[in-house]
């Protein structure tokens, strides 16, 4: 890439930050999810609609079919900003449905935010195979209280079809984050074919969605980490304080490296996917991001409490949220085992 | 393959980097000696002299010097791919202190006389220098080194003993930090001082250390006298310029090679040992390959910096934490899958490659020198995090 163009690139990079300020306040006010929190649908569809007019779901669709047509460098940033600030919004998923509607008259309504299409193609837990069974019940699809309807992939021959299927009868299920996943039996009668065949276009949809979580992940990571510092400076015991005690610096300093890990992880499979990886280099870049960005949030959510002492054990203080939320998009297109051994089938040799 | 011609030495650094990249490939097979290929212990200087005159033959001994010195000129961002050619194919480090350390130390600082005295004298070879910081009592803590000069005349009295001098043995001349003024704050009392191993007074002897190798010495000083023109910039300043040298060369420390090197021969050896489809293993390989390929993708934002011309921050010390971890991990890996064989004093098969004791005990020290990990760590959580005391 040129300079010239990786300047651009970064400038485009920068306004997509900026512009998540729109649904992410500055200084991490958290008050607007914990209303949201257990309570159905998890979200507030006036936010997703407001998603909507700032291009956001549309940001990969090509502009062309209506969209913003943004790469994968946008997005992780966006994604990244909204992890920071919790937004329960199910932006991720539904720009998974937006990659597989392209060309379908239903397109439209979902890119305005005005629909909330959600796509059931998860049959059991942890994977990224979608066998499209038609009969077989769908599971964990995120935030499916909000859903206007579903999108239900279905195998026929070779191809994937493509149906809209009404969201009426989901069985919800709360997560612990305070959001959702609904599970059904689909019933082909009473659903509608939107497309004949969005096999690859889904699958490289789940790759960009694994992708994205990662990155929400290190949004939030990098927050819950920020906080804890800024405890490490400010809370005294024993006279000090505790910011001076190597013990706590080392640990804060081994949290920081994991941040800087996850980050290039993202960042650099972003770039490759912008360069236009496919297959077993798209899975490669793309698993390794997301068990790092997995493990890492975890890891580092569940220190942050420690590091903040009884504190961090209260519902009142916001590190726990951060940790709540990792608990559930950890495993969210793949948990870090599955990326894991995802990567190791499809890596080349170490280059010497 | 075509021949890809080499350019005179100062043309090399308005090469596009992956020309550049190609003439140093081509200039390795061309000149640099087989059987010193990826050796197994740090070369002495009988050994590796032959590689080091036919770098100062053709000019491409000290490439960050600038060309008015001798030097290649070349940009950091050059001077990494140079690097990472240098270890892909093996290279042996050669003594290489004045090159990297003295000779722009002497540059920034030096007196005109100094300059024209030494810089010369380790293009040609005939001063090998080696590095006289550490004391018994001074490893982390640098600064409260206590090997002291008094002035006596024309000449600074030295005594003390220094540690960890890698090689004093092949070196005859070495750099030193000296207390000047033993009531002054312990960083603001140093001075450097350059010293001729042959002058009176000076004893070395050499520490045999894990890996049953001489390397490091400990250097003696009982009543040196040393020419006061031998001091480097100003009196009591020489802690803030040793300092400032430390450049980018840092983040060398991070450099992926070495885990990527023992990550191959850790998949060699469960090969051997029948682990390699072993679902467990797989597991525990995965994630040290992964750490590795998330430290590569680490260290190319680094590089990136360089190559926009910023300089490195504090928080290049993650890389050395990373990168010497790994490679612990990795050692670490190969010993506990290898069964009896780890114990063995010889490469397992007779295979070099294989050298199971050999690289656990080559990477105890990647955590303790430039800078333990422990001390980096405190680097990290003061100068990165700005963590209090």
């Amino acid at each position: 890439m040129s300079a010239a163009v990786q300047d651009d690139r970064a400038e485009s990079i920068r306004m997509i930050r900026d512009s998540a300020a729109a649904v992410a306040p500055p200084g991490g006010d958290l008050k607007r999810v914990r209303e949201l929190r257990f309570q159905d649908p998890g979200f507030d569809p006036a936010v997703f609609r407001e998603m909507g007019e700032m291009g956001w779901i549309g940001l990969r669709v090509p502009e062309a079919a209506g969209g913003a047509g943004l790469g994968l460098g946008e997005a992780c940033a966006l994604a990244e900003e909204l992890g920071a600030a919790l937004v329960p919004e199910p932006l991720i998923p539904a720009m998974l449905s937006a990659a597989i509607l392209a060309g379908t008259p239903r397109l439209a309504k979902l890119l305005a935010g005005e629909a909330v299409l959600l796509t059931a193609w998860q049959e059991r837990a942890d994977t990224l195979e979608v066998p499209g069974n038609a009969d077989a019940s769908r599971r964990f699809i995120p935030m499916a209280a909000g859903a206007t309807a579903l999108l239900l992939p279905v195998r026929e021959g070779r191809k994937l079809a493509l149906y809209e299927h009404p969201a009426a009868g989901l069985t919800i299920e709360r997560t612990q984050d305070g959001g959702n996943v609904g599970s059904f039996t689909p019933d082909l009668a009473g659903a509608t074919k939107l497309a004949e065949d969005v096999g690859p276009a889904l699958e490289a949809a789940l790759e960009e969605a694994a992708l994205l979580t990662g990155a929400y992940l290190l949004g939030g990571m990098e927050r819950a980490f920020a906080m804890t510092v800024d405890y490490l400076k400010t809370r005294s015991q024993f006279g000090r304080i505790i910011g001076t005690f190597q013990a706590l610096q080392h640990r804060a300093a081994d949290l920081k490296m994991q941040l800087a890990l996850t980050r290039a992880s993202i960042e650099s499979a972003a770039a490759a996917l912008d360069e236009g990886a496919t297959g077993d280099a798209r899975r490669a870049a793309v698993s390794r991001a997301k068990a790092r960005a997995a493990e890492a949030s975890l890891r580092v959510t569940r220190e942050c409490i420690q590091l903040h002492g009884g504190i961090g054990y209260t519902d009142q203080y916001d590190v726990g949220l951060y940790l709540r939320k990792a608990m559930v998009l950890a495993n969210q297109y793949g948990s870090a085992s599955l990326h894991r051994k995802r990567f190791m089938a499809v890596s080349p040799e170490v280059e010497e | 393959m075509d021949a890809i011609r080499i350019p005179p030495p100062a043309e090399l650094d308005s090469l596009e980097d992956e020309h550049f990249r190609q003439v140093v490939r081509a200039f390795l097979r061309e000149n640099y000696p087989e059987h010193l290929r990826n050796p197994p212990k740090r070369l002495h200087w009988a050994e590796n002299r032959e590689w080091y005159m036919k770098l100062a033959e053709k000019g491409w001994l000290c490439p960050g010097w600038p060309k008015e010195y001798g030097g290649l000129g070349l940009s950091p961002a050059k001077q990494i791919i140079l690097t990472e050619e240098y270890e892909r194919y093996g290279v042996a480090r050669t003594n290489d202190h004045g090159i990297v350390m003295l000779g722009p130390l002497v540059i920034k600082y030096g007196t005109e006389a100094q300059k024209t005295f030494f810089l010369p004298k380790i293009l040609s070879g005939e001063h090998v220098w080696c590095q006289g910081y550490s004391e018994p009592n001074a490893g982390s803590d640098l600064a409260a080194l206590r090997t002291e000069a008094v002035l006596d005349g024309d000449h600074y009295v030295v005594n003390g003993q220094k540690i960890w001098t890698t090689l004093a043995m092949d070196a005859n001349w070495i750099f030193l930090l000296v207390r000047t003024d033993k009531n002054a704050k312990k960083q603001e009392g140093i001075s450097f001082l350059l010293v001729d191993m042959k002058t009176p007074g000076i004893t070395v002897r050499p520490i045999i250390n894990l890996e049953m190798h001489d390397e490091f010495c400990e250097t003696f000083f009982d009543n040196v006298r040393v020419p006061k023109e031998n001091l480097v910039g100003t009196l009591n300043k020489g802690w803030d310029m040793a300092k400032a040298l430390l450049g980018f060369e840092r983040i060398f420390l991070g450099s992926p090679r070495q885990s990527g090197y023992a990550l191959s021969r850790l998949k060699l050896l469960a090969e051997r040992m029948g682990l390699w489809e072993d679902a467990e293993f797989q597991d525990r390989y995965a994630r040290l390959r992964l750490e590795f390929e998330d430290l590569k993708a680490l260290f190319g934002t680094f590089v990136e910096k360089l190559k926009r011309g910023e300089s490195l921050g504090p928080d290049v010390s993650m890389l050395k934490v990373i990168q010497t971890e790994l490679f612990q991990k990795i050692t670490d890996t190969m010993l506990e899958i290898s069964g009896e064989n780890a114990g063995l004093l010889e490469p397992m098969e007779g295979n070099r490659d294989l050298n199971i004791g050999g690289l656990y005990i080559q990477a105890r020290p990647a955590t303790i020198y430039g800078g333990s990990n422990e001390i980096q760590r405190n680097i990290l959580s003061k100068n990165v995090l700005g963590l209090p005391g």
